[in-house]
């Protein structure tokens, strides 16, 4: 049998962090291939290279044994591979037909578009799919399974014969699976190569004829279905390393509760009825998958993202749904985007840092306590810059986060949530902000940090919460779990 | 029911008003006057909902239809005026459609920006050429029935936005590149994910923009006579007005040319009802932003109160 598809050899960096390192992965007609990972293991990379959308610095692609050349989305097209995008990519206020045949796949006459054909072509198409719709309503007005449904229709019209599936279940539910997987059989017996990246453990177990394996960046391994496990695939994508213990949590356990948060529920069905609590002096983390909710979830805490539900309560008061009244009453939190929540790019450092406190009466703003306040922090940081007018652009992201974590302590907080802090931060950094949140906690601060990466959470936290779907699905000690019980339950294995 | 809808009915209604109020409205040369002077907006406006269309703007339109006007004037002495009006208006449209299209579609910069240079830039070249002052042009009657003239018992300006108006309804409907500009506007990275040549397509609507542009300019020199460097000065503000009322949306994706024909159709009666009113002619300036206000926020509410049912009807589901 011939590989219909095999990249070699595939290395690409996106400016210094190294997304994928001397990769390979063979694709065959007629099976399901997942490629399972953490989250920047490298899996999109790979399937947006294989599509066309980026190009990969090193490496080779062969179609049928003949080496191709992608310079972008057409010509990848042009040998039958399609890419159903983790974010929809339908274009919202266009019908469902048109969102079908998008990209000249409408049947013409002479007097150009034949809608009353392509309409029905669409129809034909979606019922293949067991969609019935109305192929003239406006595509955002479906259900959003209805919606990806509307994009594997397109990949079927425009006649692929391998088809990039990249996480396509994220968003549906248990029965919504079961229809789209139904589909994906369909057309792998009809001899589409299928590839699938998902984080749920029995989807991939249950659908997938071949798997490979990736972490940080590299190729691990690959293995056809015979002898593949849970525990086969969890021990390929997490390197398990020394737990260190940092101090009792019993002990933490009976100091005074800070925050608490009960039955938080989104407006958009990204978390529900999620409750916890937060204790002085005490590290969290918060752990789970990319669209797990976490983000939403402390948005929503701190007043950000609206809720349907759910009460915050800082030290036995409640707190009404505003940034502003959470900031007054103690939380604070520092986002997840730098460039686009957290520093505004053109202002300097100086203004970055005193942007929370703008409230406070003019007498305390003269401007030589302002540039007090800011020496204090950069030494007390150790914020390397050539000077506080500088652009806050201008710093590496490490220092760009202490300017946004001073920010929030200046604020005086009873609790800080940090939302991917390290992120694209570089090691050095990384080991001062951490020993910052361990200083901070010491001296009675209630801190809570999402993080991706297992390695940070374990490092860090006293305890661990969990999220899966929109659920928390764990809040252990940290001296009673292993890696393993986190990915399980951030993948919604029951254990 | 079309977005543009609820504005034809107000329409209506303002015309039937003004009739019972003012008899000399309806009078077949006041209907007449205010057809000929909304067709040069409108022509405008069809270009500008191409670009808008597509999440752009095109504010150069005001000074491209000047600057037609100061090309023709010199050409028209030295040659036939069909071959002269052909010249002009192919240039324009590959020197301002170029700029602009070169810029914004295949470099990707600010359509915002770089349109609000090409407006001062022939602005300023056409006041440059002529000096400052008006140039009278004797326009024969195919530029005159163009801009004012009749073709027949039909006024020609009319003429001419009807088939303009048709044919692009046509190609935004019909032709694979109409749907494009709606896919661009919708969504520009799933428009390319599909295939979709996106900067040929935002290149293409600043050409488009352009070359109407240029038939504006021949119409106006058609009906007043003359080229002035004067000439559209500020109309770009009418034509988005016009455009956005008549509910194409400024982030793009949605809209409709019959909606900017209402658009335009509808400040162009409103305006001559205030003039007719005998109300002063800055008072109409005052109209128009106002209109616009309300017309813009109408519009969020309705997409306000769409996005917060189908977030019921999604909760519905999933619970289900």
């Amino acid at each position: 049998m011939t590989a219909s598809v095999s990249m070699t050899n595939i290395s690409k960096n996106f400016d210094a962090v190294r997304a994928l390192q001397d990769v390979h992965i063979d694709l065959f007609p007629g099976e399901v291939h997942t490629v399972a990972g953490e989250n920047g293991s490298g899996k999109s990379t790979l399937l947006k290279i294989l599509a066309g959308v980026i190009k990969q610095d090193e490496g080779h692609i062969l179609m049928d044994g003949t080496q191709v050349n992608f310079q972008g989305v057409r010509d990848s097209m042009a040998y039958g591979i399609t890419m159903v995008s983790q974010e929809l990519s339908l274009v919202p206020h266009l019908s469902v037909a048109e969102n079908v045949f998008l990209g000249h796949n409408q049947t013409r006459n002479k007097l150009g578009i034949d809608w009353k054909d392509t309409d029905k072509r669409a129809v034909e198409f979606l019922k293949r799919l067991n969609l019935e719709v109305n192929p003239r309503a406006e595509v955002s007005t479906l259900p959003q399974h209805h919606q990806q449904m509307v994009e594997i229709a397109r990949a079927i019209a425009s006649n692929t014969k391998v088809l990039l599936l990249d996480e396509p279940t994220s968003s549906l539910a248990p029965k919504e699976v079961e229809s789209l997987f139904a589909v994906v059989r369909q057309l792998r017996d009809e001899g589409v190569a299928v590839v699938m990246i998902s984080h749920r453990m029995s989807e991939m177990l249950d659908i997938s004829d071949r798997f490979t394996v990736l972490r940080d960046s590299k190729f691990i391994d690959t293995s056809t279905r015979a002898g593949v496990d849970e525990n086969w695939l969890i021990d390929r994508m997490v390197l398990n390393k020394p737990k260190k213990a940092i101090h009792s949590t019993e002990e933490l356990l009976k100091t005074e509760v800070v925050l608490e948060v009960k039955g938080m529920t989104d407006l958009f069905g990204a978390f529900q009825d999620v409750s916890f609590s937060l204790h002085k002096g005490e590290i969290v983390g918060l752990a789970g998958l990319a669209g797990a909710g976490r983000t939403e979830l402390v948005e929503a805490i701190v007043g950000l993202h609206p809720r349907k539900a759910g009460d915050v309560i800082v030290e036995g008061v409640t707190v009404s749904h505003s940034t502003r009244a959470t900031m007054n009453a103690g939380v604070v939190l520092v986002p997840d985007d730098r460039r686009a929540k957290s520093t505004i790019r053109d202002m300097s450092i100086r203004d970055n840092l005193l942007l929370s406190i703008h409230g406070r009466p003019q007498k305390q703003r003269s401007r030589r306590k302002e540039e007090k306040i800011v020496d204090e922090w950069v030494s007390k940081f150790k914020i390397k810059m050539s000077n506080p007018y500088a652009p806050i652009s201008s710093l590496s992201g490490g220092n760009q986060q202490k300017v946004v974590i001073a920010r929030c302590l200046e604020t005086n907080p009873k609790v800080l949530i940090l939302d991917e802090a390290t992120r694209g931060i570089d090691l050095g950094a990384k080991a001062e902000i951490y020993q910052i949140l361990r200083d901070l906690a010491s001296k009675g601060l209630a801190i809570l940090v999402v993080s991706s990466e297992l390695s940070e959470i374990f490092e860090i936290s006293d305890r661990v919460l969990v999220m899966h779907a929109g659920d928390l699905t764990a809040n252990l000690a940290r001296k009673d779990i292993s890696e393993s019980d986190v990915v399980s339950a951030a993948t919604g294995v029951r254990t | 029911m079309p977005p543009w809808f609820g504005l034809l009915v107000l329409e209506v209604v303002l015309v039937i008003g003004m009739s019972i109020i003012q008899p000399a409205f309806i009078s077949g040369s006041n209907l007449s006057n205010i057809i000929r002077s909304a067709a040069i907006p409108i022509v405008l406006g069809i270009g500008m909902t191409f670009t808008i269309l597509t999440a752009g703007i095109d504010l150069s339109v005001g000074s491209a239809l000047a600057f037609t006007g100061i090309l023709l004037s010199g050409f028209i002495t030295h040659m036939p005026r069909f071959a002269a009006v052909l010249l002009t208006v192919v240039i324009v449209t590959a020197v301002v459609g170029g700029i602009n299209g070169i810029l914004i579609g295949k470099i990707g910069l600010n359509s915002f920006v770089i349109t609000l240079g090409t407006l001062g830039i022939f602005r300023g070249i056409s006041y440059l050429v002529t000096n400052g002052t008006t140039r009278t042009i004797d326009t024969g009657t195919l530029i005159n029935t163009l801009g004012d003239g009749n073709w027949g018992p039909i006024p020609g300006p009319a003429v001419v936005v009807t088939v303009v108006a048709l044919l692009s309804v046509w190609a935004l409907r019909s032709t694979y590149f109409g749907r494009d500009v709606y896919a661009v506007g919708g969504n520009e990275f799933a428009a390319r994910l599909a295939g979709v040549f996106t900067s040929r397509v935002k290149l293409t609507v600043y050409f488009i923009s352009a070359a109407l542009a240029a038939l504006a300019g021949i119409m106006q020199v058609g009906r007043l006579q003359s080229a002035a460097p004067t000439a559209g000065a500020g109309i770009e503000l009418t034509v988005v007005a016009g455009v956005l009322l008549g509910g194409t949306r400024l982030s793009g994706g949605v809209g409709s040319i019959t909606g900017t024909v209402i658009g335009l159709l509808f400040l162009q009666t409103v305006s001559n009802s205030l003039t007719i009113q005998g109300v002063s002619s800055y008072w109409q300036q005052v109209v128009t932003g106002v209109l616009l206000g309300a017309a813009v926020l109408f519009d969020r509410i309705q997409v306000s109160y769409a996005s917060r049912r189908k977030y019921r009807e999604e909760s519905n589901v999933t619970k289900e």
